[in-house]
């Protein structure tokens, strides 16, 4: 009797595989211009046809190969990238299980050729996954494969593939990815006799986002660049005053590999909170240095996902220094036309490993001085101008700041309140004539369920019967501070709801964006030269100096630069 | 309109009135000065709408007329004319001022554009000492709201009885009171509510030994002596009930040197938070703590000797309203008396004289959180 279990043959193991790894032509791509990666390149030319379900082609100037390694590699678990188990927890090039160009094979018509420089390169034909030809090829160094009829012994899959135009979309959102991942290396995608892709060489990822988006969309971008606990978090995320709802560009990566994390764009969020509007989606390119060890990439078949040893911690490192990067001059709102596109911070990175993989592990030091950034008044005090009752103008080292007072105070009273808050409540004044306040019924019982909060935040209320509330204690934030008017203002919102309001994770945060909000000076509201001091002081005291609690701009920016070209200087 | 008068006088009866002009306004006949012939004198007058100043200067007057023209820009002039009679004629709306080989045009604008004032008659009303009022100004208008939401809170309230006198302000933090015995009276009793602008050129304008007429008329208010004379629009409404909110049964009692105090408040109001001011006092026998913790910042503490009867009590000020009542303390001791850490504090003049002061100052605390 014949035994039902049966090692299945290779050629049948990579056809499951390839189930795995190839699963639209985006995923082939992805997985040779990895390979193109692995191996140095610093060109890569990407062509499909037909979406690349009839043809894809990847071509690199990498290291290429000799004849024997050139066999081997279409064989399922041959790799060059690890040599045992122990190098798996190790793992700093794109590729290792070995499964990719098998797994390919298996499904297509596979030509690979290569050459290593000196001697003559070799062809080797594949077809479903059986070699059918090993022969000289002259080429110059580096490798192309050529992947024809993606799924030709797979109809099942096959029928799977989505239109032309989609599949052709697909490999350049891959290559697109890639290409941001890795700056220093050139990009071209060619779908069909059309150019989709032409990226060359570029110095570091703001001149890469340049070119993909323009430089206009580079230049709403600030670095990040902070280093804790072993992880250092570098690349750039947009200015919050140019952050807007809908599409948004992200990519993570650790290591030199992108991958996906929502969390970690989530933790991103965290960190824009009360900087940008309720929805509003700011472009995320952040970087993860973190020692191999600390991450797992061996967890998902195309490793568009890995896994943290403590993805509490990365989170973290993720907001904080998202949230440094907010706390920066730079973050703040400009009124220039076009102002500098940021700098990355380099890390040092040894010149000739391919920086995409060989990312320092150790600690880079404290993060360069943000000398140029310096927005010390000249002289002690600058005098201060106020604009129409409404700005404050004040001269700075580099050009000129436009303070709105209003979302100044703002920021200035939220962040008090939320300080205060964590030390038990800001003190409330007692009132010599208390305020005896009617209010909707709503708005009653939402005070009532409030009156511990508000009293922390130096309101103190007392129920008198009815719909009637008294207030024996308000804050003081200001002479011209009208209590009843906020009081009620702040309970309507907190009742009604407002965008203001969603936009608080927290009841505290609730309670501080809205007094800041109906607390602060007005616009209109004359101010001496100690007052404009004294709001200057406290703005730049806060923690977000540039962004009010809205999500609106506190300080838009003027530089001296963009003064002399307005003037042609 | 023609008259001859002293440079002196001249200058003197600008330099009265012009302070009263607005120094930005949209209605431009505001920036002049009304010039208006009577007998042997001229009337001047200014006003911002709200308070008006009136000053009658001794002329020869050869012509009868009026005529409004710059006020600042007169008395610019005036203060650099040597010091020669100066003729002053009008031609049409055009005032000329020859003064010595001086000679000046200035474009006016007619009389009748000018806002009438208010006629208040002084023939009924209070009669007060100059120096008085004055006290009673300094020691209470600091204490006026700035907020404009309740315009009543943005004045101070006089009373007037036909014996004595009394001046009371409050923001709804802190209250100042002060009464004063009254010259003669002809009319009973009440009370107005008057803008501060409106004391502040009574304070300019009136010396200590003036006898000042006082009269109402109206919704407006008169002050007048000699030929100077300030009207102002009173603030309508009712003053909250100041005298329900003063306590009566607090039972602590402290006397503390005021500059002792004083000091030591301003030194603890370094490291308060420039946000709420916020200074904690424990009093006990003999002594007050004085404690500051400010996160962010550090804290601070002192000790000061003092008089202290009571139970023992801890309560929190903002250091600034602090400060402000104690500046205005005439004397060199001052009694504190409190009942309550959330109840009203209330600070008076101690003298050791037999004219006793009427004067009380009153702080709400801040609210200690723990």
């Amino acid at each position: 009797m014949t035994p039902n279990i049966a090692v299945l043959p290779d050629v049948v193991a990579n056809q499951i595989a390839a189930g795995e790894v190839v699963e639209r032509p985006a995923s082939l791509v992805k997985e040779l211009v990895e390979n193109a990666l692995d191996a140095n390149a610093k060109r890569i030319e990407i062509q499909v046809e037909g979406g690349g379900k009839r043809l894809v082609r990847v071509s690199d100037d990498g290291t290429g190969m000799g004849r024997e390694d050139a066999v081997l590699c279409v064989d399922r678990h041959a790799t060059s990238k690890i040599k045992n188990a122990d190098d798996l927890r190790h793992i700093d090039s794109f590729g290792f299980r070995g499964e990719a160009l098998p797994s390919i094979a298996a499904v297509s018509r596979l030509t690979l050729e290569t050459a290593e420089g000196e001697e003559v390169g070799t062809r080797v034909r594949v077809e479903g996954g059986r070699v059918v030809g090993v022969e000289d090829h002259p080429r110059r160094r580096g490798t192309t494969v050529e992947v024809r009829t993606l799924f030709f012994n797979a109809p099942a899959r096959a029928r799977f593939l989505r239109s032309v135009s989609v599949e052709a979309r697909a490999v350049n959102e891959v290559v697109t990815g890639l290409a941001l991942a890795n700056p220093e290396v050139g990009f071209t995608v060619l779908s069909d006799t059309r150019t989709l892709l032409e990226l060359s060489p570029a110095s570091d990822l703001g001149e890469r986002i340049s070119g993909l988006w323009g430089e206009g969309a580079a230049r709403t971008l600030l670095a990040v660049d902070s280093f804790a606990h072993g992880i250092h978090l570098g690349g750039l995320v947009q200015r919050p005053d140019a952050a807007t709802p809908g599409l948004r560009r992200a990519l993570l990566v650790v290591n030199g590999r992108p991958f996906r994390e929502p969390s970690l764009l989530k933790a991103a969020d965290r960190a824009y909170q009360t900087t940008v509007p309720p929805g509003a989606r700011p472009w995320l390119f952040l970087e993860l240095a973190l020692p191999p060890g600390a991450v797992d990439v061996n967890v998902h078949p195309a490793k568009a996902e890995v896994r943290f040893r403590d993805g509490a911690a990365i989170e973290d490192a993720v907001e904080t220094g998202v949230r440094e990067a907010l706390t920066r001059v730079s973050s703040a709102a400009t009124l220039d036309g076009a102002p500098e596109r940021p700098r990355l911070v380099d890390r040092e990175r040894a010149p000739d490993a391919q920086t995409a993989l060989f990312v320092p592990v150790h600690a880079p030091g404290p993060p360069p001085e943000e000398e140029a950034e310096g927005f010390a008044m000249i002289g002690e005090r600058s005098r201060l101008f106020q604009l129409h009752h409404t700005y404050i103008l004040a001269e700075t080292r580099d050009g000129l700041f436009v303070i709105d007072q209003h979302a100044a105070h703002e920021r200035v009273l939220f962040e008090r309140l939320m300080t205060a808050f964590d030390e038990g409540g800001q003190p409330g004044q007692r009132l010599l004539f208390p305020l005896t306040l009617s209010l909707p019924p709503a708005e009653y019982q939402r005070v009532e369920e409030l009156q511990g909060i508000l009293e922390r935040a130096g309101f103190e209320v007392a129920g008198f019967g009815g719909d009637t509330v008294i207030v024996h204690a308000v804050p003081d934030p200001h002479p011209w501070f009208d209590p009843e008017r906020c009081f009620r203002e702040m309970v309507e919102e907190l009742t009604q709801g407002s965008e203001l309001v969603r936009s608080a994770r927290t009841q505290h945060e609730r309670i501080g964006k809205t007094f800041a909000c109906k607390a602060a000076i007005k616009a209109g509201q004359h101010l001496s030269q100690e007052e404009m001091a004294e709001l200057f002081d406290a703005l730049f005291a806060t923690e977000l100096p540039w962004h009010d609690v809205h999500g609106r701009p506190t300080v838009v920016r003027l530089t001296t630069t963009e003064l002399a070209r307005k003037f042609g200087r | 309109m023609r008259f001859t008068i002293t440079r002196q006088n001249l200058h003197n009866g600008l330099v009265a009135v012009s302070a009263s002009i607005p120094s930005k306004t949209t209605l431009p006949v505001l920036s002049n000065i009304l010039f208006s012939t009577d007998g042997d004198g001229i009337w001047m007058n200014g006003t911002d709408l709200d308070v008006a100043v009136r000053v009658r200067v001794p002329a020869e007057v050869l012509e009868s007329g009026n005529l409004t023209a710059p006020g600042r820009k007169l008395q610019e002039i005036t203060r650099e004319l040597p010091d020669h009679p100066v003729e002053v004629t009008t031609q049409n709306d055009q005032i000329e001022l020859r003064c010595g080989r001086s000679h000046f045009k200035l474009n006016g604008l007619p009389a009748d554009e000018f806002p009438t004032l208010p006629s208040v008659g002084f023939d009924e009303g209070w009669t007060v000492k100059g120096g008085d009022l004055q006290r009673l100004i300094h020691h209470t208008s600091f204490a006026v709201s700035t907020e404009e939401s309740r315009p009543i809170l943005n004045g101070v309230l006089w009373e007037l009885s036909s014996s004595e006198m009394r001046m009371v302000a409050t923001n709804g933090h802190r209250l100042a009171r002060m009464t004063m015995p009254i010259g003669s009276s002809t009319a009973t009793g009440a009370d107005f509510i008057v803008p501060p602008a409106a004391l502040q050129q009574v304070q300019r304008l009136f010396r200590d030994e003036d006898d000042l007429s006082v009269s109402r008329s109206g919704n407006h208010l008169g002050f007048c002596s000699g030929g100077t004379e300030v009207y102002t629009r009173l603030i309508d409404g009712a003053f909250p009930n100041y005298e329900q909110v003063i306590p009566k049964d607090n039972d602590k009692h402290a006397i503390v040197e005021k500059r002792a105090l004083e000091s030591a408040v301003r030194r603890m109001a370094v490291v308060a938070s420039d946000q709420t001011h916020r200074i904690r006092m424990a009093f006990e026998e003999g002594k007050v703590h004085l404690n500051v913790l400010t996160p962010d910042l550090g804290e601070g503490h002192d000790e000061l000797e003092l008089e202290y009867q009571g139970q023992e009590l801890e309560i929190g000020f903002n250091a600034n309203y602090l400060l402000e009542v104690l500046r205005y303390m005439p004397t060199d001791e001052v009694r504190l008396t409190f009942q309550a850490p959330e109840r009203a504090a209330t600070l008076e003049p101690v003298s050791e004289s037999d004219d006793k002061i009427d004067y009380l100052c009153l702080v709400m605390p801040l609210r200690l959180l723990d």
